[in-house]
């Protein structure tokens, strides 16, 4: 799958922007503020629709304007595929694949699949465990169809449940209006236990070989999953917790509150990691997320490298680029400040390359 | 932007404010009305008046009525032996609308949604159960939308119904008349597989 075209609408900083892309490496530079980021972004939207760094919309639309539109023209095969998301400042996003609009947004997510490499990442290490569920559900719903249903049902479920349990303000309340909002969400909590626990079974191999070759295998890197329902399942988590949940008024155990933990060699990576390691298992993170979508879905995903060298020493953006041009990857879209910088590095023979420059407002230069 | 009546202007904003409708439909409207006869336009500004004045809700079945008892509740060729459980009185009209269902109905106004802050004391639900166990229905059938909230307010009923006595049922949910398979959406479809029926001549 690749992206032939792009066209931006209203899209953070641009107005209108068209893009043509090669298969193989595509290098975008500029200045600082040009938009270089948003174009990375838009190529996430289509996938995902939504924002890989901004969960709102609003703040996506170019300043000024009341709504935004992307539009993609991807290759898969033999076929041409058209995906047209229409966001406006009010009402509904629609979107559209060959000019049918899809009934729900949810329904395009897993067509398309992306990998993106972003300088805030480095979160995904330090941030709190939110960041490491995002990660693992942008992953998922991405390549089952089935996890998103179950997250919805989830998060609908525990909504209901966290605002009833602020409305009884610690006091008691009908059992079975418990039972009622609590009967969704107890399928999709144990579904969403199991999918992730096999997501991990399948994953973590991936990570593992990835973090050895970035490291030379210098250290062993390894992922653990945490979850309450490794003990029980979830009808028994609520009922033991609920009477906790109405003094605390909020439900304190389910998926919603899963973790990875990060270890190498044994030891948690966020107390023992040395700057550079955190680097690499990032990247390796990222790595094997390539290598899970190519095996759940068959066909190579996008890359998206942000702003490489902004976070990553050189050698280290050097060893990547090396990967990145020696073929296994299928398209590529990179930025960097410097156009130079891009284009040394990315010289392999018979690797198709195609350079992009924009202006300090984002008007294409070449 | 400079208006010649400010007449006008409320009467385009208070229009405005209908769902569906923006300040340009609202000003045709206002045009139209303007160029009707006194009376009749009148006549429209008391129907609506009485929206608010005369309309009072059935004391039975908590529908809208013009008077206490509601003409479905009062008329004796329904079917009293079977309860429709439906969120508004617009659900109701179009269950109504279908011809299918001969029995009376109870409206709930509205359904449990503790997100948006309404929780069972915030529906005619005493009412409803208060009704079941006194008139003895042989079927309850709980007609609600296919959402979350509908879900749960099913679920909630079910569960407080479940020894009235009464058969408790619910509205069945699939493919669309009409509908082809392959457009259908998954959840759908697989609701409809899972909850096949037997074949009836």
């Amino acid at each position: 799958m690749e992206l032939l075209r792009l066209h931006l609408l209203n899209y953070r900083n641009h107005e209108v922007l068209t893009l043509e892309f090669c298969p193989g490496v595509n290098g975008i530079s500029g200045p600082n503020g040009a938009g270089k980021t948003g174009i990375l972004d838009a190529v996430h939207y289509l996938a995902n629709c939504k924002s890989y760094f901004n969960g709102m919309d609003a703040p996506l639309m170019r300043h000024g304007s009341d709504f935004f539109t992307l539009r993609g023209i991807y290759t898969t095969g033999s076929k041409e595929e058209e995906i047209v998301i229409h966001v406006p400042a009010q009402g509904k996003k629609t979107i559209k694949r060959n000019g049918k609009a899809y009934e729900r947004v949810m329904d395009h997510i897993g067509l398309l699949q992306t990998v993106m490499i972003a300088p805030n990442d480095i979160e995904l290490v330090w941030g709190g465990s939110e960041e490491r569920r995002r990660f693992i559900d942008l992953t998922l719903s991405q390549a089952l169809r089935e996890y998103l249903e179950e997250l919805v049902q989830y998060k609908q479920g525990l909504d209901q449940r966290n605002a009833l349990l602020k409305a009884l303000k610690g006091k008691p309340s009908d059992p079975v209006l418990f039972e009622a909002i609590e009967h969704r969400m107890v399928p999709a909590g144990n579904k969403i236990y199991q999918l992730r626990k096999d997501f991990f079974t399948q994953f973590t191999p991936y990570f593992e070989s990835a973090y050895e070759r970035i490291s030379n295998g210098m250290e062993h890197a390894s992922l653990h999953y945490v979850s309450d329902l490794e003990s029980k399942e979830m009808q028994e988590l609520l009922d033991e917790h609920r009477a906790k949940d109405v003094v605390m008024e909020r439900s304190t155990r389910g998926p919603h509150r899963d973790d990875v933990l990060f270890t190498l060699n044994g030891h948690p990576l966020k107390r023992y990691g040395s700057q550079g390691q955190i680097k690499s298992f990032v990247l390796a993170l990222k790595a094997a997320q390539f290598n899970y979508f190519v095996q759940q879905k068959g066909q190579k995903p996008i890359l998206l490298l942000d702003d490489i060298y902004e976070k990553i020493d050189e050698d280290r953006a050097q060893a990547l680029m090396q990967l990145v041009s020696s073929g296994d990857f299928g398209q590529i879209l990179i930025t960097d400040t410097h156009a130079e910088r891009v284009k040394q590095h990315v010289n392999a023979p018979g690797l198709k390359t195609r350079f992009f420059t924009l202006d300090r407002n984002g008007n294409m230069l070449t | 932007m400079e208006s010649s009546s400010r007449i006008v202007d409320d009467a385009i904003q208070a229009l405005a404010s209908f769902p569906g409708v923006g300040r340009r439909t609202a000003l045709r409207m206002v045009v139209h009305l303007l160029r009707r006869p006194e009376p009749e336009v009148l006549q429209m500004a008391q129907a609506l008046e009485r929206l608010k004045k005369d309309l009072c809700l059935c004391r039975e079945c908590g529908n809208v009525s013009d008077q206490e008892l509601c003409p479905i509740c009062m008329n004796p060729s329904r079917n009293r032996k079977e309860l429709c459980v439906v969120a508004d009185f617009s659900d109701q009209m179009a269950i109504e609308a279908t011809s299918q269902f001969r029995g009376i109905y109870h409206i709930l106004g509205g359904l449990i949604a503790p997100v948006d802050g309404i929780g069972p004391d915030e529906l005619n639900i005493a009412s409803l159960l208060h009704r079941v166990q006194k008139e003895h229905f042989e079927e309850v059938i709980l007609a609600f939308n296919a959402t979350a909230e509908g879900d749960t307010t099913m679920f909630y009923l079910a569960r407080k119904l479940r020894d009235t006595g009464a058969r408790i049922t619910n509205i069945s949910r699939g493919i669309s008349v009409g509908a082809e398979l392959e457009y259908a959406d998954e959840a759908t479809l697989g609701r409809s597989i899972l909850n096949r029926t037997e074949y009836s001549f």
